[in-house]
């Protein structure tokens, strides 16, 4: 795919993504003689700044962070996703599924290794999920990816068999990079000072808060079209600047070659008054913003005699073209389900979307004569789109009659705020959910974690859908499923699907061939840095 | 903040140098008499000699009427968001343009300076009432109530500049409630963190005074130790805490500005200068106008504290007085 | 005056004992779950997870046992381990105090450069414009939030001047050159607010001097304005300088989270809140610990200086 069309923007992004979606099948022709004209040149350091720092080394117990800092590169999971949120082979050349949908063959690529010189063999693979499951050694989200392994099996060097407590036809989607990542077993006392992985880059060193060095991995497996060795660069400095201003600043002045998270606001005029030197990037949709209404207990319960209808005179009262436009600057797109057009599993079919109509809250409130009733709007502050969509959601609920107040809180706080069921709504949102069921099952089922802490929704009807999809293969047929569980999760509006959360990023014109995507900048197979190069000078 | 506490370290060793510095023909009398004399002599014909602490007073009432005028100055609600009106120019519907969410700036500004003030001068009263009683009754009693007293103001003075607030700021969000309490809770942070210095100035004070006969004397006849020390001691440390105070109603609007950079400061939508400023940083490339407004208006604040502060040193303290 | 000192080390190890459990219940007093933050919350509802990682912290015993055991281990040196990154807490503070003093150091004596003859110049030409010029300007460093300067100088002289590098860190031992650009805009945004005072303090100092008796003397002797007060007065002006310069160096050991946090700098203000943004508790406690002595010291270090420089303060 050309590099192009990703880079110069919005419009074209978008139409790149609705190609996807009309056919899958000529995806991988699309762009590639064009590419080749213009051979990538090995060599070069790229000095990428972000907004946050990696929070510690260990990649399986470092949190969701691990996706955004370089130290991404230095690990991969054992499938890969491409540019299109497929999964594609990686340290596993191919896979196949028992008819029961209970066992998952993995044959491992040969002559892959880790980065101290090890191979990525089967029984690497299996010691790396032993630890992930082991609650002493890893985060409760990376675990959370392999909660339905009931077995690992090696069969030889090159095959490992995982065989599962209950069938599913998804879990290819939890081996891939993001969280579930592979290091060297014989690293692991090293794993807090230096970790050894089997990414693109291997790890020199960390200097929090100022500073990673990568450099190439001279034996990573992976070429591109013409047969060469990726990746084109030879090293990566990250350099952690928390606020978006700096970062902008430092790469106008030639200080950093690409930075992440660009302000939302930034974006157009930048691109209008700085195009010519710099290239933005816009993956249009990596999470999805969404509020949550606490159904557990209080008014809006699911079980509360008038529920429904109040958290209905919440959904009216959400205007999303006001959040498109005054949070994320007219990029990305207003939600009505978890997916957006930019997906390949958008929904067109979706029902029972509230639209908005506070005439419509307020008349609601009136009938059951809650006018003026109290609601806390709740928001986590590390994410600036989640606060300020939050207070924007406390404007329109004032707007609709509601008493609402705006409150933000830092996680541990508002893990708490759940845990003892002390709020209203919630402004999050959540990313990184490139298989439909990694967010249906560990949202909206009834049985699921986040959900039984944070939401307490429970529909017999969305869960029995959300099961048979997990075990449905045929794509057109998982995306009628859960058409039909947004349809309901709409008509319940316990959680009301706000807007597509956008990935911006920005570099120099020298830089050629990043092709940020959902999966984000690092571990894309034929995108993102692993196939980043400068052009000549 | 460095700035409050250094004030007071600054005071110290001018006190100090006024202990020492005196040349050898003032007597302790005299030093005495001056400061009495100072005191007789009305304030306001006083202050006004002093061309800082008059400009700085100016300011100051400008402010406070602009506060007290909010309500009929602004013209629009300062939360109502119109997103279809947002990050517009001054015009003479917005006199100061809109923000991101199309919010009316110069309404924000003013409501903000209300509430910024209003709570920087509540802040500042609770830590004096927290301070001075404690400062006093160690200094009355001395021996081991003081030495315990003024260990536990040590450890606090210990914590360097803004981490005691960060601490106090993350601490008291677990109890965090709607409304009033959420402010009263950012007032009882940032009143706790000035406690200790106000608590050493009335020591200083206190540990003088209790000694002199005065005092002796009202304990004699009887009244209860309490009343006595706050009666009788009090008015003596007064000025130095008055312009600790003045100054530090400055420093307390920088403060609330800190915490609101890093995220502890007041929720949105609420209006506050130090908020506004912090959230209006992600325009600076694009819309730079929107910081600009409730910047001045903390500049002036604190310029307006720091003069009348200053003004109000040289009067009450007359040997740094100009001559 | 050996006397004195040993006085002065004995009483501040009641202050360090209090910083010590103030420390200690700030930080075990600060709201949420630490299993949670530390496992997730599957761990933290699991009994069995729970269980293992409040043994592994030690955070199944009474608080007071906690706290002795802490104390314990930090009389021996032992911080612990950061919850976050599991390396020792110690290499932690070693790798990120060096950063913030130097950058507090640098501001501090840019401060002075700024302040003496700022004020020397107000206090000689007292109630002229330039005085009143001097001592508004010298307000106006402490009137602009620290964070708003901050980014301004980096619009100014990095953006549109060119001049400097926004924003970063290279340590001084790696190469010295480099580190000093790094330097410049931090301790310039530190320098001119704590400028202010210092600027003031001259002056009022300078004030007290050129009123003594000796400088009618010396000018009654014949000798010139100039030498009057550039070689006696300034000089002992300056005492109350130098010492409200350490005084303000102590307090910027925390005071720079705001501008660690503007150029990324890999400081302690930083670290210590991000880790109290993570709830990483060893890293709190021994950061704050560690930053209190250091001020309680060097508020002593700069008591005594001060009654070196002026010997007519009494021992007492």
């Amino acid at each position: 795919m050309s590099d192009a069309p990703v880079r110069k923007g919005f419009n074209q992004t978008r139409r790149q993504f609705m190609a996807t979606t009309a056919g899958a099948a000529g995806l991988g022709a699309i762009g590639l003689p064009r590419l080749s004209k213009a051979a990538p040149k090995r060599g070069g350091t790229l000095r990428f700044g972000t907004r946050v720092d990696s929070t510690a080394l260990d990649p399986h117990r470092n949190l969701v962070y691990y996706i955004s800092t370089p130290l991404a590169a230095t690990t991969q999971g054992l499938l890969d996703l491409d540019l299109d949120m497929n999964i594609v082979p990686g340290v596993a050349e191919e896979w196949d599924i028992s008819d029961d949908l209970m066992v998952y063959t993995f044959r491992l690529r040969k002559g892959v290794e880790y980065h101290n010189g090890r191979d990525v063999d089967a029984e690497s693979v299996k010691w790396n999920f032993e630890r992930i499951l082991d609650p002493k050694t890893s985060h409760a989200f990376t675990r959370a990816s392999l909660e339905d392994v009931d077995e690992i099996i090696v069969d030889d060097k090159h095959t490992l068999r995982i065989r599962l407590k209950e069938p599913s036809a998804v879990f290819a989607a939890n081996v891939v990079y993001y969280p579930c990542n592979l290091m060297a077993p014989d690293s692991v006392d090293q794993v807090d000072t230096h970790p050894i992985g089997c990414g693109p880059f291997k790890f020199v060193s960390w200097n929090r808060y100022a500073k990673t060095e990568l450099v190439r991995f001279e034996n990573y497996f992976e070429t591109d079209e013409h047969g060469n060795q990726l990746p084109y660069l030879d090293a990566i400095e990250g350099y952690p600047k928390r606020e978006d201003q700096v970062r902008l600043t430092s790469l106008r002045t030639g200080e950093l070659d690409l930075i992440d998270n660009m302000a939302f606001n930034d974006v157009r005029p930048f691109r209008e008054s700085y195009g010519e030197a710099f290239d933005i990037f816009e993956a249009p949709h990596i999470g999805s913003g969404h509020l949550n209404i606490n159904v557990k207990s209080g008014p809006f319960a699911m079980d509360a005699p008038d529920g429904k209808l109040l958290r209905h005179a919440i959904a009216h009262a959400i205007d999303r073209e006001a959040i498109h436009h005054a949070v994320f600057e007219e990029l990305g797109y207003p939600l009505n389900g978890y997916y957006s057009e930019a997906s390949p599993w958008h929904m067109p079919g979706i029902r029972n979307v509230k639209e908005y109509d506070p005439e419509k809250s307020r008349s609601i409130l009136r009938k059951l004569n809650m006018e003026n009733m109290p609601i806390a709007v709740v928001a986590r502050q590390s994410f600036q789109y989640m606060s300020q969509t939050a207070e924007l959601v406390h404007a329109m609920l004032l707007d609709a009659g509601f008493n609402a107040t705006n409150e933000v809180f830092d996680n541990p706080v508002l893990r708490q705020k759940y845990a003892k069921d002390d709020w209203g709504i919630d402004s999050t949102a959540t990313s990184y959910r490139f298989e439909p069921d990694g967010w249906y099952s560990r949202w909206i089922l009834s049985s699921a974690a986040e959900n039984q802490l944070r939401l307490g929704y429970k529909n017999e009807q969305v869960d029995k859908l959300i099961l048979e999809a997990r075990q449905t293969l045929d794509k057109e047929k998982r995306i009628e499923l859960y058409t039909e569980v947004e349809s309901l999760v709409n008509e319940d509006a316990a959680l009301i699907y706000t807007h597509a959360v956008p990935m911006t990023s920005a570099g120099t014109n020298r830089l050629k061939g990043y092709r940020p995507a959902f999966a984000g900048a690092f571990s894309t197979a034929g995108g993102g840095i692993r196939t980043a190069y400068f052009e000549e000078a | 903040m460095p700035d409050g506490k250094a004030t007071t370290m600054e005071r110290q060793l001018r006190s100090r140098q006024r202990v020492d510095a005196v040349d050898p023909n003032d007597t302790p009398l005299k030093i005495r008499v001056r400061r009495i004399s100072a005191g007789t002599r009305t304030g306001l014909q006083e202050l006004s000699k002093s061309r800082t602490a008059t400009v700085g007073g100016i300011m100051i009432v400008f402010l406070f009427i602009v506060c007290l005028l909010t309500p009929v100055l602004a013209t629009h609600d300062p939360i109502k968001p119109d997103y279809r009106d947002r990050l517009a120019p001054m015009s003479s519907e917005h006199y100061f343009g809109t923000d991101k969410f199309g919010r009316d700036i110069y309404s924000r500004v003013l409501y903000g300076g209300q509430r910024t003030i209003a709570m920087s001068v509540a802040a500042v009263i609770f830590g004096l009432s927290l301070g001075i009683p404690f400062g006093i009754l160690a200094g009355y009693f001395g021996g081991r109530v003081d030495g315990l007293a003024m260990r536990f103001v040590d450890g606090l003075l210990a914590f360097p500049g803004l981490l005691l607030y960060l601490l106090i700021v993350t601490l008291a969000r677990e109890w965090k409630l709607e409304g009033f309490w959420n402010d009263a809770i950012l007032v009882f942070a940032l009143g706790f963190a000035f406690m200790p210095e106000v608590a050493r100035l009335a020591r200083g004070t206190a540990l003088v005074e209790a000694r002199k006969e005065y005092v002796e004397a009202s304990k004699v006849v009887g009244e209860g130790s309490f009343s006595v020390a706050m009666r009788q001691i009090l008015p003596n440390c007064v000025s130095p805490l008055i312009v600790n105070s003045t100054v530090r109603l400055g420093y307390m609007i920088l403060i609330i500005a800190a915490l609101s950079f890093l995220g502890l400061g007041t929720p949105p939508p609420t209006p506050d200068w130090g908020a506004d400023l912090s959230v209006a940083r992600d325009h600076m490339q694009t819309h730079p106008m929107i910081a600009v407004f409730p910047g001045l208006a903390i500049c002036f604040a604190v310029l307006a504290f720091n003069l009348f502060g200053d003004g109000l040193r040289d009067v009450l303290d007359p040997r740094l007085a100009d001559r | 005056m050996l006397v004195y000192v040993i006085n002065r080390i004995l009483q501040l190890i009641p202050v360090v004992f209090v910083l010590s459990v103030l420390v200690f219940g700030f930080v075990h007093a600060l709201p949420g779950d630490v299993i949670d933050s530390l496992a997730g919350q599957e761990a933290a509802e699991d009994p069995e997870v729970r269980a293992a990682l409040e043994e592994e912290f030690g955070l199944n015993r009474p608080i007071y046992v906690q706290y002795a055991v802490w104390l314990g281990n930090v009389l021996q040196g032992d911080f612990g381990h950061s919850l976050v990154t599991r390396r020792p807490v110690s290499q932690e503070l070693f790798e990120r105090i060096p950063a913030t003093v130097y950058l507090a150091v640098v501001g501090i004596g840019l401060s002075i450069l700024i302040a003496v003859p700022l004020g020397t110049i107000a206090a000689v030409r007292r109630n002229t414009p330039t005085d009143y010029v001097a001592q508004v300007s010298s307000l106006i460093g402490i009137s602009i939030p620290e964070f708003w300067f901050a980014i301004l100088c980096i619009m100014l002289f990095s953006l549109h001047l060119g001049w400097l590098p926004s924003s970063g860190y290279v340590s001084p031992f790696t190469d010295f050159g480099a580190s000093v650009t790094y330097l410049v805009l931090p301790a310039l945004a530190i320098g001119f607010r704590q400028a202010a005072f210092t600027t003031r303090l001259t002056r009022s100092s300078m004030l007290d001097e050129i009123n003594k008796d000796y400088v009618n003397t010396g000018r009654s002797l014949g000798l010139s304005e100039r030498k009057v007060i550039y070689k006696y007065t300034l000089r002992n002006a300056l005492i109350p300088t130098v010492t409200i310069s350490g005084l303000q160096l102590a307090n910027l050991l925390g005071g720079t989270v705001v501008l660690e946090s503007i150029f990324s700098w890999p400081g302690i203000g930083l670290t210590i809140f991000q880790a109290i943004q993570l709830r990483d508790f060893p890293m709190i406690q021994a950061g704050v610990l560690v930053l209190g002595v250091m001020v309680v010291l060097i508020n002593l270090a700069v008591d005594i200086l001060y009654r070196v420089l002026n010997p007519r303060v009494g021992m007492a």
